[in-house]
């Protein structure tokens, strides 16, 4: 008896196991990660978990990551969510007729995956980026240290192109930037200096040139002994030592990407990229106290969702 | 072809050995992805560390800044010292170097301070635990700011912390990349020069400082006095977890003591030579925990001899040598917001060995070990709990237990009060417990002075203390006052005792601890920024201290005041103006009266833009006013002035 059960087991799994890719066709949205791990898996759950709010159940979805990729298996699906830029660049390289939206990966990633790849943005290819807009980055340098008036900025090969955005942004905020342009293979040193010389917080743009794992030690201990906070864009940086930062987590990233794709099966169109909706903003008490600053972080995110709502 | 190949592989091994075997490797461009959002970077400001806030520290603090430092046109750490409330300072190289004391006067060796230089105490064990060498253990211009904790911490700071810290921090080494030169020249023979190499990337830093400061000294003393220094500090990061920092140095003091009518104290150079070794490894365990170990090694070698003119062949000597051995780990942790605790144990080994002071070729080893322990405990939003201590045992001195508590109440934003009680000790040094001079001819004793008979404890305060500190940011305006009582028991004194056979008149000198006294004042700081790029230092103090020095010099209450004018001006342009002034008192460890005093000193510079190098010319004039006397009756300090060139590439 027990020996049979097993083998009908055995069996049925193997009728499944085969029968996977003969459900291709049927699947309503493919995503595809860049990798396995937990950031990613939080923001795939997510789009899941939005998508069981419509029509679209969990069987309608099918993912696998880059190393899997077979066009061949997924031809159709109605809809691609890539997640990270490995993802995304299979995707812009593949044949695939149904639209495509990259996210979970900074603009300047999705942009440079657009040249690359020699795609344009459209309807049938567009972006729900990981970064924040530098308007609420520079908010929340207002709204947190009011005091501030000079913000102080490293641009590195990534980043410089944000500096005439940044720029703009920061006079009608009445801030007034001074930013140094570090040259590829310098080190940070000489410019960092210069601008904790006239700056009253530094703003970390993420640009790997500047800010590693390798560069932060002296970035962060060098900032802290001028007493010019940090302000970044990761909450890994902050428990390195950064004051704050304002970051979207890969689950509001997922959830935002689950909402647009729950929409576009509504028939509503994917439209231009975007910067994420929701966001969180994490502050290093310590550090703060240390420079004798009280900030709360939940009532700093809700002031800066306020302001940005207009009310 | 060989040769070559040996010669890499030596460099492999020793990059190797160091972990940083990518050293070389020109770091890639990679290109910006999510990884940099979503991916862990290493802990830097963890919970060691993270200062603690002034008004949260348990203690009073002054603290020089490096803009303070290069403005007050100081070459010696003891010139700062004017600008901290409570300190009596000497430029003297008579008996040791420069040195401050805090509410004691001074003595010949400032033996109740305790001075750090990046951690490590830099007392000397053959100076009686003097700390005037140690102030001398690194340029100027490598220090980053010097914090002075006024009041006894020897809970924090360890058994030498008996009235007054003086924590030296060097600039970091991200600070002084490139090459720098300076020289300086002036009055009073005044010859200082300086060469610092700094060089390295994010995974390894380095800086090396060779210096020198000389001048013909005090006026009336023997002169000239040359400092000759170099220093070599690596900061290592050989994981995302762990920093290693390697400091070695050499210091060399050659003055000119004694004096020509003095036969057994005769004119000579008198040289101090302190070299050391320090090792730091740092490891982060996380962001609310750290683990520090620090190794240091330091020795002293004096060299001071003469002949006794008197007698032809006989030649006199206070030379020797003593070493300082030190292993120490400490545990930082963060329970929840508001508890962080500080732990650790320490051991360590003085030696010394010295025929002229000891009568004996043999080895005096002193060994301490010490477990210490502070609780940063914040009761209340507003209210934070100091509570520590620190538990030492020594084989000569004992067993002795130095606790602290300390409660700063934030009364305001920016008003804190604070109350606590200390205890803290000072163990005898070697040559009060066993000192042993004699003077012999040809195998027969003509004379003894210190004939120790080892009848000594260690010295003991108790104080109390209430503070409070201000900020007034509208008015630019920081205010810290200290008014403190220390009692300090079994004060060591010297005493001469009847030595029958001892030669000359059988007469010899011992320490016991021989004087209770107390201290009580009141001290205050204030820091002002009255307009834009101005600011003013000012600092009075007032102690009433009933200790009697040789006993015929009654004891009177001593005022002291401290003023530094900072002032940026258009073009690159400061100018600065130091004023200090005390109060008629006596000479370090005589009744001689010596006179009330002030001092001016005053420095004016200018940047300057050579093509791409930057540089500095400056000016200084130390002491504006009549000379005054310094040390001992016969030693003047005139008026100097000096003018300094600086390069930085």
């Amino acid at each position: 008896m027990t020996l049979y059960l097993q083998r009908s087991l055995l069996f049925l799994f193997l009728f499944f196991c085969a029968a996977v890719p003969s459900r291709a066709a049927e699947w309503a949205v493919v995503i595809v990660s860049s990798e396995r791990s937990t950031a990613y898996q939080e923001a795939a759950d997510a789009v899941l978990g939005e998508l069981a709010r419509s029509n679209v159940t969990r069987r309608d979805v099918h993912q696998m990551t880059t190393a899997e990729w077979n066009a061949a298996e997924v031809t159709g699906a109605r809809l691609f969510i890539a997640l990270g830029v490995e993802a995304t660049t299979v995707l812009a390289r593949s044949e695939v007729k149904a639209p495509v939206l990259a996210t979970l990966l900074p603009r300047a990633s999705f942009e440079r995956v657009l040249r690359d790849c020699g795609r344009r943005v459209s309807g049938q290819f567009t972006a729900l980026y990981l970064n924040q807009p530098l308007t609420r980055q520079l908010d929340l340098v207002r709204l947190a240290l009011p005091q501030a008036r000079r913000v102080g900025v490293l641009l590195g090969s990534e980043s410089l192109a944000q500096q005439a955005q940044l720029e703009e942004a920061a006079v009608t905020r009445s801030l007034k930037l001074v930013s140094a342009r570090v040259e590829p293979q310098e080190p940070v040193f000489n410019d960092l200096k210069k601008i904790l010389n006239e700056a009253d917080v530094l703003l970390a743009l993420a640009d790997p040139q500047i800010y590693n794992s390798s560069s932060i030690q002296n970035i962060l201990l060098t900032s802290f002994r001028a007493q010019v906070p940090m302000v970044a864009f990761s909450p890994a940086y902050v428990r390195a030592g950064a004051l704050l930062a304002v970051y979207s987590t890969p689950t509001q990233i997922g959830q935002q990407a689950g909402a647009m794709a729950r929409a576009f099966f509504q028939g509503r169109a994917l439209g231009l990229p975007q910067y994420p909706q929701d966001f969180s903003v994490s502050v290093n008490e310590y550090v703060a106290r240390s420079l004798g600053l009280n900030l709360e972080p939940q009532a700093l995110t809700e002031r800066l969702r306020r302001l940005e709502r207009g009310s | 072809m060989m040769h070559l190949k040996r010669r890499i592989h030596l460099n492999g091994l020793f990059f190797a050995m160091l972990g940083l075997a990518q050293l070389t490797c020109a770091q890639e461009l990679v290109a910006l992805s999510e990884k940099d959002y979503l991916g862990e970077v290493p802990i830097v400001l963890s919970v060691s560390r993270l200062p603690q806030r002034l008004d949260e520290a348990p203690g009073a603090v002054t603290i020089l800044d490096r803009q303070m430092i290069r403005m007050s046109g100081a070459r010696d750490v003891a010139d700062l010292l004017r600008l901290v409330p409570g300190f009596r300072v000497s430029t003297s190289f008579e008996s040791n170097t420069p040195q401050g004391s805090y509410h004691t006067s001074l003595s010949d060796y400032s033996n109740h301070v305790q001075v750090l230089v990046d951690g490590r105490s830099v007392y000397s064990p053959y100076m009686q635990g003097g700390t005037g060498t140690g102030l001398q253990t690194v340029a100027i211009e490598d220090i980053e700011r010097i914090e002075v904790l006024r009041g006894s911490n020897s809970a924090a700071y360890g058994a030498r912390a008996f009235l007054g810290t003086i924590n030296i921090v060097t600039r970091d080494t991200v600070d002084t990349q490139g090459v720098q030169a300076q020289v300086a020249s002036g009055e009073n023979g005044i010859q200082d020069a300086l060469v610092r190499l700094g060089w390295g990337d994010d995974r390894a830093r380095f800086r090396l400082t060779a210096d020198r400061r000389a001048d013909h000294g005090l006026s009336g003393a023997s002169g000239p006095d040359r400092v000759n220094r170099v220093n070599l500090r690596a900061d290592l990061r050989t994981s995302p977890t762990d920093q290693v920092e390697l400091r070695a140095g050499q210091t060399v003091i050659d003055a000119g003591v004694g004096f020509s009518d003095q036969e057994g104290n005769d004119v000579r150079t008198r040289s101090m030579d302190t070299s050391f070794v320090q090792l730091d490894w740092r490891r982060s365990l996380g962001p609310d925990e750290d683990l520090a170990v620090q190794f240091s090694h330091t020795t002293e070698t004096i060299s001071d001899k003469f002949p006794y003119r008197p007698i032809a062949g006989v030649t006199i000597s206070f030379g020797g040598r003593a070493s300082n051995d030190n292993l120490m780990l400490q545990h930082t942790l963060r329970k929840g917001a508001d508890l962080r605790l500080v732990w650790g144990g320490e051991l360590r080994r003085e030696s010394l060995v010295s025929r002229p002071l000891y009568n004996t070729d043999a080895e005096f080893a002193t060994d301490f070990v010490r477990l210490f322990g502070n609780a940063e405990w914040r009761l209340h939003k507003d209210l934070v709990l100091n509570a520590g201590g620190m538990f030492e045992r020594g084989n000569v001195s004992g067993d002795h237990l130095s606790p602290r508590v300390m409660l700063n109440w934030h009364l305001t934003e920016g008003h804190t009060l604070r109350y606590g009680l200390t205890r803290a000790i000072r163990p005898p040094s070697t040559y009060e417990k066993s000192g042993n001079v004699r003077y012999y001819l040809n195998g027969t004793l003509l004379d003894s002075t210190t004939v120790a008979r080892g009848n000594v404890g260690p010295e003991l305060v108790l104080s109390r203390e209430i503070g409070y500190l201000g900020e007034f940011p509208r008015l630019g305006l920081n205010l810290d006052v200290r008014v403190f009582e220390e009692d300090v028991r079994d004060y060591i004194k010297s005493f001469n005792y009847a030595l029958p056979g001892s030669g000359g008149n059988n007469q010899a000198v011992d320490f016991r601890n021989g004087e209770d006294f107390n201290i009580h004042g009141v001290e205050y700081q204030i820091k002002w920024q009255p307009w834009r790029d101005g600011q003013l230092i000012f600092n009075q103090s007032l102690v009433d201290n009933s200790q009697s020095v040789s006993g015929t010099y009654s004891p009177r209450p001593f005022h002291s005041m401290g003023l530094m004018l900072m002032q940026k001006l258009p073009q690159g342009v400061e100018a600065s103006l130091m004023y200090y002034q005390v109060d008629a008192s006596h000479f370090p460890g005589t009744d001689a009266q010596a006179p009330a005093m002030s001092r001016i000193d005053f420095r004016l510079a200018k940047a300057l833009h050579l093509g791409s190098r930057r540089g500095e010319i400056s000016l200084v004039v130390q002491n504006l006013g009549p000379s005054y006397q310094d040390f001992l009756p016969s030693f003047y300090f005139r008026q100097q002035a000096y003018v300094m060139l600086k390069l930085e590439n």
